[in-house]
């Protein structure tokens, strides 16, 4: 870790942990700030947060490891979630899933290699009427088909490329 | 504080402070309550769960951790109960599935009645670990350094240093190692280094001034030394064979258990 990025960091935590009164208590709203800044909870971040809150390190570990929200590694810029609830599964999500595994060549919970999407199996996100469910970042697709993947892939990858 | 109730224990009548658990008073009647996550220098957890016992709430009985269940005016708990009985030798058999290695709980099984343990394979990273919490605690409430924690969650829960890396607040000190029901955390010496396992926390060793005997971490040493006061910091870097040693020697000499420590430092005071 560089100098320059060190300052960055701890700029940024500070911000975020000024905002909650540097309480301890309100280390996961801070802990949900710093993985929305960054993408994820890059270590130097959590122990810079620690050292901030005067709590130690290891508790930021424990809570980063306890909560499923939150992720260690970097995450792509977007998150495919395909729902495996009965219903999901029986009316189509394993096909689903096993062609976004092939197609992003990723398994659960890993990142593509163009760091676009990770892929996450989620065990039921309550929305059976809609089965099969897909969910990207916070767009629901319902009743999707293996057909309808292609197009979802290729609007989130247009619009990176735009945005770019 | 200080209110004192009055409850039943297997039949027999006992008066006890309120603030107190169930688990103290039971013991000090001579209760036979089996333990593995209890300590009373750590704030009771309720983790491993062989404490149980029945207690009487309202004309029904329900089993509760002993432990960690405050005592109150009438309450009547049974700690021998078939039903206790039944249920902490459940209990030990859920236990001896993660630990099925471990000595220390294969022998407090037996005296539980259980013979037939069944033995599973268990990954080295979770070996013969409990997570009863003890070391955590220990680390966090009395050695103040918390450089271990629960970390993940489930099935996958398991105590780690933060990051799964050498953490550089363990004073390696030892105290989760001497805590530990199963003996699954231990120190590792190898030349000047020592190692806690499983949590791979790698910090300088020390050693006994007179006889050169590993003796857990320098990092304690400088620890013990800031929160002791004057003379007794000199004996920080003794083993306790040493230190028993040079107070023997003391007595015959000077007729007296006070050490003649050498003479302090430029400038530090006796407190």
């Amino acid at each position: 870790m560089s100098e320059t990025m060190h300052a960055d960091y701890l700029a940024s935590i500070e911000t975020i942990a000024d905002r909650y009164g540097r309480n301890p208590d309100f280390l996961i709203p801070m802990m949900q700030d710093v993985q929305t800044a960054f993408g994820y909870l890059p270590r130097d971040a959590l122990e810079g947060l620690a050292d901030l809150l005067g709590i130690p390190p290891s508790q930021c570990f424990s809570v980063a490891t306890f909560y499923k929200s939150f992720s260690l590694v970097p995450r792509g810029r977007h998150t495919i979630t395909v729902c495996l609830g009965t219903v999901c599964y029986l009316k189509g999500g394993r096909e689903i899933a096993e062609t976004i595994e092939r197609e992003l060549e990723v398994k659960a919970g890993g990142t593509s290699r163009d760091g676009l999407f990770t892929y996450e199996p989620v065990n039921c996100l309550g929305a059976c009427a809609l089965a099969p469910v897909v969910v990207v970042d916070s767009e629901y697709y319902d009743h999707v088909k293996l057909r309808d993947l292609p197009r979802i892939l290729k609007k989130y990858r247009e619009a990176d490329r735009k945005g770019q | 504080m200080g209110e004192t109730v009055t409850l039943t224990i297997d039949g027999r009548e006992t008066q006890a402070k309120v603030g107190e658990t169930l688990l103290q008073v039971a013991r000090r009647m001579g209760a036979a309550i089996p333990t593995l996550c209890y300590h009373p220098a750590v704030s009771p957890y309720g983790a491993c769960r062989l404490c149980l016992v029945e207690v009487k709430v309202r004309g029904r009985t329900r089993l509760v951790t002993s432990c960690c269940y405050p005592i109150r005016e009438g309450l009547e708990a049974f700690t021998q109960s078939d039903r206790v009985l039944k249920a902490r030798r459940g209990v030990m058999r859920l236990l001896l599935a993660r630990a099925p290695e471990s000595p220390e709980l294969r022998k407090l099984a037996e005296s539980m009645g259980i013979t037939d343990p069944q033995l599973p394979s268990v990954t080295k990273g979770k070996r013969d670990c409990i997570l009863c919490g003890l070391c955590v605690s220990v680390c966090n409430e009395v050695m103040g350094a918390a450089a271990i924690s629960f970390s993940y969650r489930g099935v996958e829960r398991v105590v780690t240093a933060p990051f799964e890396q050498s953490s550089p607040a363990c004073l390696a000190c030892g105290a989760c190692a001497a805590v530990c029901p199963v003996g699954s955390v231990v120190l590792e010496y190898d030349g000047e280094t020592v190692t806690v396992e499983p949590f791979g926390n790698r910090r300088p060793a020390l050693r006994c001034r007179e006889c050169g005997a590993l003796i857990g971490g320098k990092g304690m040493g400088e620890r013990v030394a800031q929160q002791l006061s004057g003379r007794l910091t000199q004996a920080v870097d003794l083993c306790a064979e040493c230190k028993r040693k040079i107070s023997a020697q003391a007595i015959c000499q000077a007729g007296t258990a006070v050490v003649a420590w050498p003479a302090l430092p430029e400038g530090v005071t006796e407190r």
